[in-house]
């Protein structure tokens, strides 16, 4: 098992590298200047120059990279141009509202979408079966903000069970946190789950009809034993194997889902780096969301590994 | 022009094109499709209104007979807005699955082909690129290139490409293999051509499924991209940018979101489905529903001829004693799977079921564990195991016979054994499930059972996986697996078939020494007539659901009395042939469903007679034959 994380690890390396380059030289393509962003029309032609020459802008672009590389590495992801403050200070306050929904969310998915999946498999073409296709694939079409603004027009404006915006934060107090969260984590996870409960359907029905499970059933272990222990063992392999890939479109559907809740997290953050042309933010966002998906990758790798013995490395 | 008479007694069969579910909502899909298209083209002259005229005095309205979907927070015409909306999604979608499909497949083709250096640094960077939420390399692209429908459909373009790109040089790695495979001799530039000949066909019907998944996801993406303002700007009219306004007016005026959001559901709903038929209809490897038997032929059994004979004598050590029974497909009325089927096995002895593929033997031990599957039904009969008829027994009840009483051992035995688990847990399981032993009691009890079944070093064996073990090993642990609870009754479903030949003979010594030792009854099921010589005490003739031959295996050798049987034996190589089963029998198993009325042999013996066209009867006691001619017919084993 040790041997699988440092594998793992390992090859995680090359991919950040390749990460950072492409964020650095695509954010380098921007069309703005930042010294003029920075410095706006006022200031002399040397005001410019001394600003140039102070921010590194004459260095050659790879010791410019290197540079900040070197500093990225040890947390330092620069000053947003925008306001100057520390790009890693913004990230990390915004990152628990969007971590928030984005863990809610994916919660949310995997027992809707295991559930349902499993469900509709146990009985191929029953009604409960067809309901389930019927939800997935309407849950595939129906884009997750403007779910978010019709859950809002019900349960917020209608009902008033939940807050129609904003987020508490859970150090705050939790159950007011799991109440501003619940709606856009439902918003964001019902195309989730029916992208997983397709997937656990389509698996289960395959491990349902696999020797091991009439041998089991013959062995004379119970029903339950032998769907619970034996088939969703095995049915979990492929949909474990793309579960990452979910996370990494729930973690982008944060983005937008936020705003629909007027929550400030790191999609507003990242509209106004956007808007602003505020490249170390838009920098640090893709840096602080690929090491998400990365440590999300390697939980996921693992218990990949631990489902299926024959992608243990021997 | 000639058109079948229909008094032709060899009916044509057409077969219409049920108007079925799927059919209807496929072509429900293209016509919302087509209309979405038709309003695209002729926006301006359909819409009532002119989409960006504002009317402040008259914003926020509902639906009315004027402005039937209601007015936003600037007057215009919510259905005008959704017409030209349309427009724009139409546009999207094109330019952004263009450019996707324009940059990801060459690219693809090229590093699939060039391979080495190009292809490791391409695909590292696609990696990189999938790494990041879509949406914010869409948030970074649209940062460079700045806001707007072009600028963002270019941004989701980029994104999109990564499938394409990968797509393209999947097929082109596939196909090479293919094209080397096949010609010996690879000279560059023919080489080249070949491949391109190739790869044309068959990246084509992915590529159109592609395209359609991306469609939809593009549609998604725009709405969503325009929401937040990075998309379309005001004042033009997308479905996102008037989501986008809904938002703000969600406590005033709710309805103003269920129109863009009705039109983006069912747009992507339509280009969903569409791709999902496609996906079905060219895709390659689509697992195919189970192949029913087929149940519009019904055989109509001549009633009573064939009651249940007394034949079969009934011996006081029997553990396992099957009286007439009945296997059908959905029911009573449903298509017969076995008929009529008696037979006992007495401790200690082997009785051997034997016939071709289709013959049902396998069905048999599957009914005696009660684990025929849920259309399947044991309709008449009894069968009876250590004096309790398991036909009459509840779910929960023959769920404690099994692995008890009786447990099966199956043909292949690297996929009877779960993959997920250690070989010794899954026994280890059965012990403490089924006979309440300690975890450590289990686990010791184990090791004892893989160590009888003759693996060496069996307390490590005990922690392998399955696919870590040679076949021969796998079946030795299932065997273990189905004594684990000292069962009266064996069931051993082609155990040897799908092993060595030399590791064969090793498995059914252990049987017989198995047998010796704890003197269970077992029941084997084998098409092959070799193995069952060599193990059985008896053997049972199988044949389109029913017994036609039993016998104690030296008589039934020296004697067969079925025209069936004797084909069988015939088939049978010499014991030093390596040449496979000599085809004597013309024809297959007929399927169920399809049995001749008469003697269900009668199409493939050479020995018919009109008489065969009744109902024949099992008769006689200790031999037991199903042939009306077996008395006058003189079938020795090679004439
Ligand atoms: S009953 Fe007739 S058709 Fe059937 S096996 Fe005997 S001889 Fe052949």
């Amino acid at each position: 098992m040790f041997r699988l994380i440092f594998q793992r690890l390992l090859a995680l390396v090359p991919l950040l590298f390749i990460v950072s380059v492409l964020t650095f030289s695509f954010t380098s393509l921007l069309p703005s200047d930042p010294v003029d962003l920075i410095l706006g029309d006022t200031g002399t032609d040397e005001q410019h120059e001394m600003l140039r020459e102070r921010m590194g802008l004459n260095e050659p672009i790879y010791l410019r990279y290197l540079q900040w590389l070197g500093r990225a590495v040890q947390g330092d992801l620069g000053n947003s141009f925008f306001n100057s403050v520390s790009v890693m200070d913004a990230v990390m306050q915004r990152l628990p509202v969007t971590l928030s929904l984005t863990a809610i969310s994916a919660l949310i998915a995997i027992v809707v979408g295991i559930s349902a999946g499993v469900v509709a498999a146990l009985r191929p073409r029953s009604w409960v079966d067809r309901l389930a296709t019927l939800g997935a694939t309407f849950g595939q079409a129906i884009p997750n903000f403007w779910f978010g603004l019709i859950l809002v027009a019900i349960f917020a404006v209608n009902l008033r069970w939940f807050p129609a915006t904003g987020f508490t934060p859970i150090t705050n107090a939790p159950w007011e946190w799991l109440r501003s969260s619940i709606l856009p984590s439902i918003a964001l996870g019902t195309a989730s789950s029916a992208a997983i409960a397709r997937q656990v359907r389509s698996a289960m029905v395959g491990v349902l009809q696999q020797d091991y499970i009439r041998a089991a059933r013959a062995q004379g272990l119970s029903a339950r034993r032998v769907l619970f222990k034996h088939a969703l063992t095995n049915a979990m392999v492929p949909v474990v194997a793309v579960l990452s890939f979910q996370i990494t479109v729930l973690l982008g559907g944060a983005l937008i889902v936020e705003q629909v809740f007027a929550i400030n997290g790191l999609g507003t953050l990242a509209i106004a780096a956007v808007r602003q042309q505020d490249i170390p933010m838009l920098q640090g966002l893709v840096l602080v969301m690929v090491g998400l998906v990365v440590i999300v990758q390697l939980a996921t790798d693992i218990i990949y590994g631990l489902l299926n013995p024959k992608a243990r490395p021997t | 022009m000639t058109i079948p008479a229909s008094e032709n007694s060899r009916t044509v069969l057409i077969r219409l094109p049920k108007p079925s579910a799927s059919g209807m909502i496929t072509a429900v899909a293209v016509f919302i499709l087509l209309l979405l298209g038709f309003m695209a083209i002729f926006a301006d002259v359909i819409s009532p209104y002119d989409p960006l005229r504002q009317n402040l005095i008259n914003a926020l309205q509902g639906p009315s007979a004027e402005h039937w979907l209601g007015t936003d927070d600037l007057g215009r015409d919510v259905l005008s807005r959704l017409i030209y909306g349309c427009r724009i999604a139409v546009i999207a979608s094109a330019e952004a699955t263009t450019i996707a499909v324009l940059l990801g497949v060459p690219i693809g083709l090229f590093i699939g082909y060039r391979g080495g250096w190009w292809d490791w640094v391409v695909m590292r960077i696609v990696e990189a690129i999938v790494s990041v939420p879509g949406i914010m390399v869409a948030i970074v692209i649209i940062a460079i290139l700045g806001t707007g429908l072009h600028r963002a459909m270019i941004a989701l373009g980029i994104l999109f490409s990564t499938s394409f790109l990968r797509l393209a040089r999947g097929v082109v790695l596939a196909e090479r293999e293919e094209v080397y495979v096949r010609s010996a001799r690879v000279i560059g530039t023919s080489d080249r051509r070949i491949l391109l000949r190739h790869i044309l066909p068959n990246i084509a019907p992915p590529l159109i499924v592609q395209v359609t998944l991306t469609v939809g996801a593009v549609l998604l993406s725009e709405a969503g991209l325009s929401f937040i303002g990075l998309g379309v700007q005001p004042p033009d009219a997308s479905w996102g940018t008037m989501l986008n306004t809904a938002a703000a007016f969600m406590q005033l005026a709710w309805f103003l979101s269920i129109p863009p959001g009705v039109a983006i559901i069912l747009t992507v709903l339509s280009v969903n489905l569409l791709g999902d038929v496609l996906r079905d209809s060219i895709g390659r490897g689509i697992a195919g529903d189970a192949p029913q038997p087929a149940s519009a032929v019904r055989v109509n059994l001549p009633a009573a001829t064939a009651a249940p004979e007394p034949t079969a004598v009934s011996r006081p050590d029997d553990v396992l004693r099957i009286e007439g029974l009945d296997v059908a497909l959905g029911g009573d009325t449903g298509v017969p799977i076995i008929t009529d089927l008696s037979f006992g096995i007495a401790r200690g002895e082997t009785l051997g079921l034997v016939g071709e593929s289709g013959s049902g033997k396998t069905m048999t031990g599957l009914a005696i564990l009660g684990l025929m599957g849920p259309a399947l039904r044991a309709t008449k009969g009894s069968i009876v195991l250590n004096g309790k008829d398991l036909t009459s027994m509840r779910q929960n009840e023959i769920e404690k016979v099994r692995g008890n009483a009786v447990a099966m051992v199956f043909q292949d035995p690297t996929t009877s054994l779960n993959p997920a688990f250690t070989v010794g847990s899954q026994i280890a399981e059965l012990l403490r499930t089924r006979k309440g032993l300690s975890s450590k009691d289990a686990w010791k009890r184990t090791v004892e059972l893989i160590d009888r079944v003759g693996i060496p070093r069996a307390a490590e064996r005990a922690k392998a996986y399955p696919h870590e073990l040679s076949g021969g090993m796998a079946q030795r642990i299932a065997i273990a697996r189905a004594l684990s609870c000292n069962p009266s009754l064996l069931i051993a479903d082609e155990p040897t078939t799908a092993l060595d030949v030399t590791v064969q003979q090793e498995i059914l010594d252990l049987f017989r020494d198995l047998q010796e030792e704890y003197g269970m009854a077992i029941l084997f099921v084998t098409h092959d007539l070799a193995v069952a010589a060599d193990i059985c005490d008896r053997i049972a003739v199988m044949y389109a659901g029913e017994m036609v031959e039993m016998a104690e295996v030296n008589a039934l050798f020296a004697k067969p009395r079925h025209p069936y049987t004797r084909g069988l034996l015939h088939a049978m190589p010499h014991a030093s042939d390596r040449e496979p089963p000599l085809p004597t029998i013309r024809g297959s198993v007929p399927r169920p469903g399809n049995w001749p009325q008469g003697c269900r042999f009668s199409n493939r013996c050479d020995y018919k007679t009109s008489a065969c066209e009744t109902r024949i009867p099992l008769v006689g006691t200790s031999r037991r034959v199903r042939c009306i001619r077996a008395d006058e017919l003189n079938l020795g084993r090679r004439p």
